[in-house]
Formats: structure tokens, C-alpha cells, sequence
């Protein structure tokens, strides 16, 4: 807009700045299906013995095949529940005139803002006492719950958006609330709905501290803790094996990203991470 | 017509909706949020650990139980008492005499002549059985016999009080009330409550260098990328061609969608021994080594790139959607006015974004304070615990040590002190951005 102002220099200045973080993501693809000399940055020939994960489970280790079901029954159910939940409370919190409203509204605030990982040693315990600890069910209740004050809270100002005239005019016509929320409301709000819910299944997909404390068994183990555990034992150091195997975990990531990206941008405003 | 109902007369149809909708919610809260608050407050005030155990211990006799107890309660009388090992021929002997195949009139006799009768030493027991009329043949029958009335109660677990002081008092020890409290206190091998871990946690010189950890990271990580680049790098990007702007923040927001053990995974490809730093250093005549783990100067540098590299993106999403929201107007009035993009930046761009720096500012402080997942990926603390904050402490602790012996009570009480640090902060957040605009009454009373 400013054109009065050259800006190759400011390209060239951040260009420069971004080189490290271009290198290391440019590298990570090239890696998994290239070998390297020793001392050298130019592979020299291409492989696919990166990927032998694939076709044969690594030593000490789950299948890749379980630790991915794992992972993606992990996302799905945490959203499924992430979205039901958030859109009814979201609602409820926005729209209605529920006692203590105010409060509840203080409390999801708090909890939103309010970094959750503090409470996981309390968490760790409680699991162990009721017997969902080392179980996907134990797992998928927690990241739900963690995730929830942000879903209420995203939902509740994507309710706060939508004009009251909507539902004036299906009260008018003699609708109920839970009708008019259904019918006339809930359309409204199904572009954040999807946003959140893409959010949200990035979020579980990602996750790393709470399964690697709550379920760290082969059996119930995702892809991140997988790797993690790879990558921690110092016996098959294999930085390409490790490269690939995190090419393989990140590309529905990317793949996700890329398709929703304007969707999740009004929602990463809101960011989560540190 | 529609506010025709008033107020609290009954209870109205929105309210009963509004509380089912919202009762989902608050059991999945309550369940993980209160109750975890709660505990970990409660679990501070315990010694609880791997072993003691998490729901409850028995009563057991051992070494280091008794040395406590003559220590610290002074009753080296009644330790050594308890640790005897005694011969009594009692019911359970003869019956378990009978079973190896001593003969019915050995076993008779036992019961009549020697019964309820306690021994210091194996040798008296032994003579005691040698003065009988139907004692065994040859030594070893006599030993495999005289075995079965050894009595200890050393190393055996009890799993009620009674039972404890049952066995006890079986051994012709008779206690008064300070030596049942003493004994209880030295032999419960469960958790118990204790005010030691905030003493503790106080008194090692460990927390404090936590501390400054801790203070070291939030400020620089927060002032360093997730405010100051965050503001370069939305600035910088405003006055670009829309292209390259959207290249450029589409590349840093990539830190922020990798998950972080692959991110983590790319800082270790580059600062590894054999990584690429390495490689296109050591032909300039530097050492290959890991450029991360070097040092605890080099694990910093890394720390604060690894988490702000994250966090830089998120402010650069907000300050440029504010940027955006500036009327081009005054751009435009600037720059006819002889502003330099520096006067610019300064009078025009700065001041509207006072209000989303703080807000950064706060939020972000508040995460990177109980943040500890990429520093547990990139260095766990290292080198020798140079890059150990305060959150990963309380992981550490209470999650995973080296150790093994996992300190739940006293990771808990770590915890305890982050918990209110948050609830403090983001309380006082709250009022710092206008909660009541929030809240405004709903038009419609139905």
C-alpha cells in the first residue's frame, strides 16, 4: 500500500532471518529419501531404506500402523467431543439467560487462560486411583477436558457474532429456544465449528506431554511419544530414520493445514502454545 | 412482549436449556480441572512417592525404620526388641512340625512340654527339644525342625494396625502410648501428611537457581521473539508486496503447526555432533560438538530459539491483523507530512498496537511460565540441570527422574506453587481486559 517505500531491502533483511527455519524444514524432506556423506550437506545418493518402518515393525517398538490408529482414534474422539460439548456450553454461555452466567463465564476465562499442564501430576494420579491409566479412554477424557474452556470460549464468541434478529424472528414464529439454537443458530456457526474441529484434531494429533505421562504403553502409544522413544534411545541413533518416520506423522499436518488454513487462522489468533 | 415474564418468578424455560447445555461441561471441569486443582494442593501435603505407594501402605518392620526409631524417638531398647529374631513354639510351629513328617509322638510332646515357651537363640530352642523323650534323630532333623519356630517380625508387612500390635505383643513386647505412636510413625510404609515439602522446596539451594531459570526464560523468550520479533515481523511484512508477505508468515508459522517432537527433532538435527552446524563449521576450523548441549550459554541460546521460534508467531498474527486495521488514511497523511518509514513505524503503527502487545505480554508470560514440553524434548533440563525451569522440575520430580523413585508429593507441591502463580495472573488479566463488556445481559427473556 505504502509504495513509497522500497521493499526489497525488508525482503532481503527477513529472507536472511528465515534461512535457518527454511534449511531445517527443506532438509527434513530431502533427508528421508536421501543418503549424505559424512561431512558433507549435499546428499549424494537417493534411498528408500528411510522408510523400512513402513514395511517392518522396528525393534522394541509398536507398529507404525497401530501407533497411527492410535493416534487418529485419539484426535477423532477428543474432537467429537471438544465440539459437542463447546457448542452446546458455547451457546448456553453466549445466548442464554442461565444463572450464574457471569460466573460461568469468569470460570471458562480462567481456565482458558490458565496453563493446564500444571495440573498433571494430580491428573497422573487421579488415573491411576479410578483404573483409566495407560487406556486411550484415560487419554481422550483428559485432552477433551483440557481443550474445552478454549472450545467454550472460541464458540462462545463466534455465538456472540451472530445477529439476535435471527433468533427473535424463530421465537416470533413460536419456535423454542432449543429449536431456534438448532434450526436457525447452529448453521450459523458451523464455518467455527469446522474450524475448531480441524483445530482441535491438529491439537490431539500433536500432543505429546499427556499420552507420554497417561498411556505410555506400546499398546495405547501414538505417533509423537512413538517418536520420542525413538529418538531417546541412544542405541539406533538414525537422525534419517527418525526424519522420516516424522515426515510420515507430520504430513496430514501439512496436508490439513494447507486445505483449511483460512479457517484455522481465525482460530490460531487465539493460540494455545507458548 | 418478549421481557414479559419478570425476573426470577419461575424458573424459565432459557434457564433449564441453558443449564443442561452447560452441564456436560461443567462435570468434565469439575472432574478435571477442580478435582486436579484440589489434589495437587492436597498431594503437596503428603510424602507420597513410588514407595509409599498412592492409596495406602501397611505396618512392616525394617532396618531403617528401627534406626529411626532409636534415633529420633530414643527408644533403642524396644528397636532392638523388634528386630530380635526369637524361637517360640506356638501353634502354627507344631502344626507346620506335623506337616514336614515329625512323628505324632514328637508332636504331642511339643505341644505338652514346650508350648507358649520363647527362645533367644536357635541353640537354646534346640537343647530345650533335645532334653525331649521322642526328639528327633540326627542334626539336620533337629535343624529343619527347630527352623520352623523362628520367629521375626522383621520384613513382614501387616496390613492393619491390630494386626501390627497383635504381633507385637506375640512377642512379649508390652508398649506404652508413646512408643505405639513412635513405632506407628517408624514402620507405616503408606503415605502420610507432611508440611516438609514446602520446607524443603524452601530450604534447597536447587529451587533457587529453578527460579531464576524460570525467570530467565519467560523474559527473555517473551521479550526476545514472542513481543519483539513478533512486532519485526509483522511490521516488516506490512510493508512488503502481498506475496512475499504471505510466504514469509506462512513459513513462520510453521514452528507453531509441527507437532513438537518434530520440531524439537529439526533444533537437534541442526546443533547434533554430527548435525549441520557441525558440518559446515568444522571446515572453517571449529570443533565438531554438540552446539547444544555444549554449554548451558549454548543450551539457552537454544531454549529461547527452540520456544520463541513458536511463540513469535502468534503475536504476529494479532499485530498484523491490528496493522491491517489502521486506516490507510493515516498512512497516507504521514507520508505526505515527510514521515520516514521510521517516524512511521514510531508515530503511526506503534501506538495502536499498544493495547495487543499487552495482551501478548500477559498471555504468553502466563504459558511459557508452566511451558516445559520443548525443553524437555530439546536438552531435559541439561546440561546438569543449567536449563531446568520450574514446570519441568515438577515433571521431573514427580513424572520422571532418573532416580526412580518418583516424588509425587513434593512434584505436587512444585506444581502447587505454578497453579497459583496462574490462577493469580490470569485473575488479575481478567480485570486488566474488561471483563464486564463480556457479559452483557441477553435481549431475549424467555
Amino acid at each position: 500500500m505504502t509504495s513509497n517505500y522500497r521493499s526489497w531491502p525488508m525482503i532481503l533483511a527477513l529472507g536472511v532471518v528465515t534461512i535457518p527455519l527454511v534449511l531445517m524444514y527443506v532438509y527434513l524432506f530431502v533427508d528421508t529419501v536421501t543418503n549424505t556423506a559424512p561431512g558433507s550437506v549435499v546428499p549424494h545418493e537417493f534411498t528408500g531404506e528411510h522408510w523400512r518402518f513402513l514395511w517392518e515393525t522396528l525393534p522394541g517398538r509398536p507398529s507404525i500402523y497401530v501407533a497411527t490408529l492410535n493416534t487418529f482414534v485419539f484426535a477423532t474422539a477428543t474432537t467429537l467431543i471438544v465440539l459437542a460439548i463447546s457448542s452446546t456450553a458455547g451457546y448456553a454461555i453466549s445466548r442464554l439467560n442461565v444463572p450464574f452466567r457471569a460466573f460461568f463465564l469468569a470460570g471458562v476465562m480462567v481456565l482458558h487462560a490458565f496453563p493446564t499442564v500444571t495440573l498433571i501430576i494430580a491428573i497422573f494420579l487421579i488415573l491411576q486411583f479410578i483404573g483409566l491409566y495407560n487406556t486411550l479412554i484415560g487419554v481422550i477424557l483428559v485432552k477433551a477436558a483440557l481443550e474445552l474452556p478454549f472450545g467454550i470460549w472460541i464458540m462462545k464468541g463466534f455465538y456472540d457474532t451472530v445477529p439476535w434478529e435471527i433468533e427473535m424472528a424463530g421465537i416470533q414464529d413460536g419456535a423454542s429456544r432449543l429449536t431456534v439454537w438448532r434450526k436457525l443458530v447452529l448453521p450459523q456457526v458451523m464455518p467455527a465449528v469446522m474450524a475448531l474441529g480441524i483445530f482441535s484434531f491438529l491439537a490431539g494429533w500433536s500432543e505429546f506431554i499427556l499420552p507420554l505421562v497417561l498411556a505410555p504403553d506400546n499398546k495405547v502409544q501414538v505417533l509423537s511419544v512413538y517418536l520420542a522413544a525413538l529418538i531417546a534411545d541412544d542405541n539406533n541413533f538414525d537422525m534419517a530414520l527418525f526424519k522420516s518416520v516424522g515426515v510420515f506423522y507430520v504430513v496430514p499436518v501439512i496436508i490439513m493445514f494447507l486445505f483449511f488454513q483460512g479457517k484455522l487462522m481465525s482460530i490460531y489468533g487465539g493460540g494455545t502454545k507458548g | 412482549m418478549l421481557r414479559a415474564r419478570p425476573d426470577g418468578e419461575v424458573m424459565s424455560g432459557s434457564r433449564i436449556l441453558g443449564l443442561l447445555l452447560l452441564a456436560p461441561a461443567f462435570v468434565f471441569v469439575v472432574l478435571f480441572f477442580l478435582a486436579p486443582v484440589v489434589l495437587t494442593a492436597v498431594f503437596a501435603l503428603t510424602n507420597m512417592s513410588t514407595a509409599t505407594g498412592i492409596t495406602g501402605g501397611a505396618y512392616q518392620v525394617t532396618q531403617s525404620g528401627m534406626r529411626e526409631l532409636a534415633e529420633r524417638h530414643g527408644e533403642q531398647a524396644l528397636a532392638d526388641a523388634l528386630a530380635r529374631v526369637r524361637y517360640t513354639v506356638d501353634r502354627t510351629g507344631i502344626d507346620a512340625a506335623s506337616v514336614e513328617g515329625a512323628s505324632t509322638a514328637l508332636v504331642s510332646e511339643l505341644d505338652r512340654r514346650l508350648a507358649g515357651q520363647s527362645f533367644d537363640s536357635r541353640r537354646e530352642l534346640e537343647r530345650a527339644i533335645k532334653k525331649l523323650d521322642n526328639r528327633p534323630r540326627g542334626t539336620r532333623a533337629l535343624k529343619s525342625l527347630s527352623a520352623l519356630f523362628e520367629r521375626s517380625i522383621v520384613n513382614t508387612r501387616f496390613a492393619t494396625e491390630e494386626e501390627f500390635f497383635d504381633a507385637v505383643a506375640g512377642l512379649g513386647i508390652e508398649l506404652d502410648a508413646t512408643q505405639r505412636a513412635a513405632l506407628l510413625a517408624t514402620t507405616y510404609t503408606g503415605w502420610t501428611w507432611t508440611g516438609e515439602n514446602f520446607s524443603r522446596m524452601f530450604s534447597l539451594p536447587d529451587t533457587r537457581r529453578t527460579f531464576l531459570n524460570t525467570i530467565i526464560y519467560v523474559f527473555a523468550t517473551l521479550i526476545v521473539f514472542n513481543t519483539g520479533f513478533a512486532l519485526v515481523l509483522s511490521i516488516v511484512t506490512h510493508y512488503m508486496p502481498d506475496r512475499p508477505a504471505g510466504i514469509f508468515r506462512a513459513i513462520w508459522l510453521l514452528p507453531r503447526i509441527s507437532p513438537p517432537v518434530l520440531y524439537v527433532l529439526l533444533w537437534k538435527w541442526l546443533a547434533w555432533d554430527t548435525g549441520f552446524l557441525s558440518r559446515i563449521l568444522v571446515p572453517l576450523g571449529f570443533e565438531s560438538r554438540n552446539w547444544m548441549l555444549d554449554n548451558p550459554t549454548n543450551a539457552w541460546v537454544f531454549i529461547v530459539l527452540i520456544n520463541g521460534f513458536v511463540g513469535a508467531s502468534m503475536g504476529m498474527l494479532i499485530f498484523s491483523a491490528a496493522i491491517r486495521s489502521i486506516p490507510v488514511s493515516l498512512f497516507y497523511a504521514s507520508e505526505v507530512d515527510g514521515a520516514n518509514r521510521w517516524q512511521q513505524v514510531r508515530y503511526v503503527i506503534l501506538p495502536q498496537l499498544r493495547w495487543p502487545i499487552l495482551f501478548i505480554t500477559c498471555y504468553q508470560s502466563l504459558s511459557l511460565l508452566t511451558s516445559f514440553e520443548y525443553i524437555l524434548l530439546a536438552t531435559e533440563g541439561g546440561p546438569g540441570g543449567a536449563t531446568k525451569v520450574w514446570a519441568l522440575a515438577a515433571y521431573l520430580t514427580a513424572l520422571n527422574n532418573y532416580a526412580g523413585n518418583l516424588e509425587y508429593g513434593y512434584g505436587a507441591a512444585l506444581a502447587l506453587v505454578l497453579v497459583l502463580v496462574g490462577v493469580i495472573l490470569s485473575l488479575a488479566y481478567l480485570r486488566l481486559f474488561d471483563f464486564k463488556s463480556l457479559v452483557a445481559p441477553p435481549p431475549i427473556e424467555q
